[in-house]
Formats: C-alpha cells, structure tokens, sequence
C-alpha cells in the first residue's frame, strides 16, 4: 500500500481538516453545550422560583402573623368589653334590685303605719262608743235616782277604771 | 531489520486535475480523523443523554464539569465573558486533538502524525488571530502594526506574525511524531536485542526464542506513559492554551 509523505502537507487533506474541525465545533455545540446549557439554564431558573417562593411564604407567614396578633388583641380587646359590661350590667341590676327592695320595705312601712294608724282610730272610736255608753248609763243611772255623794265619787272613779280598761 | 518509518496510508487516491491543490487523497489521517470525530460526538451525545435538574446522575456532572472547565479556562485567561465565542472552538480542537494523540494507543495511526491536520488547525488559529487584531484596530491599524517600532522591522515582524501558526503547527505535529518514531526505533531495537539475546541459547530452543521479541514486553508500556500520555495530553493542552492566548492578546491590540 502506498503511503504519503512523513512531513508534507497534502491541500486536500489540509481542507478537509478545517472542515472536519468546524464539524466537530457543530456536533460539540450541539450535543455538550447546548443540552448542559439548557439544564444550567432550568436549574437556575428552579432555584430561582424557588427562592421566590420561599420569600413569598416568609412574607405570607409574615402577614398571617401580624393578623393573628391583632385579631388576638381585638379579642382580648372585646373579651374586656364583654367583662366590663357585664360587671356594669351586674351593678346596675343590683342598684335596681336595692332600689326596688327599699321602695317595696318603704311601702310595707308606710302600709304598716297607715294600718296602726287606722287600727287606732277604730280604737278610739270604740273607746267613744263605749265612753258615749258610760255616759248614757251613768246618766240613765243619775236619772234612775238621787246620787248620793258616796255614789257619785264611786261613780266617777267606776268611770275612770273602765276608761282605764278601755284604753 | 529494517525499520521502515513513513507517513499516513493511502486508501485511495482520487485524481481531480487540480493544478495546485492536487489529487484527493483518502489516508489514514483522513479516516482516524473520522473516528476520532465518531468518538467525540458519541462521547457528548452518551454524556448528555436524558439530563435532570435535581438529582444528577455521574454521566450528567462529567458532563457539566466538562463543560465548566473549559468556560473557565477561556475566561480565566481572557478575563471576562468577552470570548465566549472561542469556548466550542476550544473544546473541540483540545477534544480533537487530545483523542487524536491518544488514539494511537490503538494502534491506529492518529492524525496529528499528519503535518496537514496541525496546518489547518493553526490556519484557523491564524485566521481568527488576524481577524480580531483587524478588529480591533481597523486594517490601517493593524498593517501599520507591522511597522512597530521601527519601519525597518517591518521584515521580521511579518516573519514573526507568520511564525506563529507554523511554530505551533510544527511544534503540535513534532512532538507526536517524534513519540511514534522513538515508539517504533525502540520496538525495532528492542526486537532486534531480543533475537541476539535469546540467538545465544543452543539448540532448537534459541531459533525458537529469537523469532520472538521478548524484550518487547515492558519497557516500551513505560516510555509510552511518557511519549502518548504525557506528550499527547500535554501537547492537546498547549495548542489550546496558545490559541487562547494568541487570540486574546490580539483582540487587546
């Protein structure tokens, strides 16, 4: 078989190499940079969104906080209102229910008294009556007959002690 | 015995009547050429295959450091992401090259034995060199390039700008022949050393023992650490940092 020259350069082969060179330039772009450019590429897009979202759940968590902190003091807020109202609703009730004991025990005296006072007017009148009745007796009696002076002393004390016995 | 050290096969030659480009010749350079360019090519296609964002398997983070590496190899030299362009350019005459020179350990005959293929390679190297001095200082600038220091210069200078592509060529293309030769020289001696060693024995025994070349074992496995691995992986790395460099340098004016 024939063989070329050691040292000597053949054009043909000399553009063919070139070109063989640009070839491999192609397949390399093609099949190493490009696929290992895209996955570099996808990868710093993932952990990019994913940092994203971290933030955006740090912030979320964030928020969430603070509204639970504030609806947290909104209730503790009304939970001292709902107290506060109560105790007011309670004193309230009780000044009421002492007022209204007074008023009831006030009328009760004033019933009270009204009743003495009506007990002893019948009293009383009954004592008239009863004073009227002596009277009339005792008249009866002084017209009966000649009252002696024994009689008429005894009479008036009679009078007396039964005046006595009435009241 | 004759050692018989000669250049690439020629499989077929094709006449096309040319004057000055000649006949085309399909050699072996031609075809290891190809193979080397097959190997490449399945190489990145089996490394890049059903690639994942999380979970990456060995073949995927080879292939992302491959990738890695030379992006910062062009980019460390040129400072900055100015030369990007350059980064396929690179990888492919390193990978070119470095498979090419190793691929001898075959027993193929790989290219770069082949003063054509380092020729064309440092003509690009030469093409884009002259492009971006172009570039980067107008054409007035860069013929007026050649008058510095000193009009007188302007020889050397011209001498100098045409070195650079044939000094890397040749020196591309001496290293590795010359592994190939001093490879073949110590094959030849050896096999011969061995015959006269083992011609001493008497008998049958020593007509038998001297056909074969027992010294060959061994010794030529560890000078060819040196001269394939060493020599073809250094050599692959030089052309490829000179390209960088070269180019670099002209882009700065």
């Amino acid at each position: 078989m024939k063989t070329q020259e050691l040292v000597t350069i053949i054009p043909w082969t000399f553009i063919a190499q070139i070109l063989n060179l640009f070839i491999q330039i192609y397949f390399i772009k093609r099949f190493l940079f490009k696929p290992v450019h895209e996955i570099l590429q996808k990868r710093q897009e993932k952990a990019d969104a994913e940092l994203k979202s971290a933030r955006q759940a740090r912030e979320e968590a964030e928020t969430m906080k603070s509204e639970y902190e504030s609806s947290m003091a909104s209730a503790r807020q009304e939970a001292a209102g709902i107290i506060d109202r109560a105790e007011k609703d309670a004193e309230s009730r009780a000044d009421k229910m002492i007022r209204e004991a007074e008023a009831q025990a006030a009328a009760m005296k004033a019933k009270a008294e009204s009743d003495i006072q009506q007990e002893k007017k019948k009293a009383l009148n009954e004592v008239k009556d009863q004073i009227g009745g002596l009277v009339m007796d005792i008249a009866g009696k002084v017209v009966e007959k000649e009252i002696s002076e024994e009689d008429h002393a005894r009479l008036i004390s009679e009078f007396i002690e039964n005046a006595e016995v009435a009241s | 015995m004759n050692l018989d050290i000669s250049g690439a096969k020629i499989f077929f030659q094709i006449p096309t009547g040319i004057p000055v480009l000649g006949d085309i010749i399909i050699s072996e350079t031609l075809v290891v050429s190809w193979i080397v360019m097959a190997i490449i090519t399945g190489l990145c296609y089996f490394l890049t295959r059903d690639l994942k964002v999380e979970n990456i398997g060995k073949r995927q983070a080879v292939a992302e450091m491959l990738v890695e590496s030379v992006e910062n190899l062009v980019r460390s030299n040129t400072g900055g992401t100015k030369f990007d362009w350059l980064i396929p350019f690179v990888a492919a005459v390193f990978s070119t090259s470095l498979v090419s020179n190793l691929i001898s350990l075959t027993g193929l005959r790989s290219p770069t034995t082949d003063l054509s293929t380092e020729a064309a390679w440092a003509s690009m190297v030469f093409v884009m060199i002259t492009a971006n001095k172009i570039k980067a200082g107008g054409i007035l600038g860069y013929l007026k390039g050649f008058t510095t220091p000193i009009f007188v210069m302007t020889p050397f200078n011209i001498l100098s700008e045409i070195a650079t592509p044939v000094s890397m060529a040749c020196r591309h293309f001496g290293n590795i022949l010359s592994g190939v030769v001093i490879n073949g020289l110590i094959y030849a001696s050896l096999a011969v050393a061995s015959s006269a060693l083992f011609g001493l024995l008497p008998g049958l025994l020593g007509s038998v023992l001297s056909n074969i070349p027992i010294l060959s074992v061994g010794l030529p496995a560890v000078l060819s650490v040196y001269f394939d691995w060493f020599t073809g992986v250094m050599q692959a790395f030089i052309f490829t940092m000179l390209t960088i460099m070269y180019i670099a340098n002209a882009a700065e004016g």
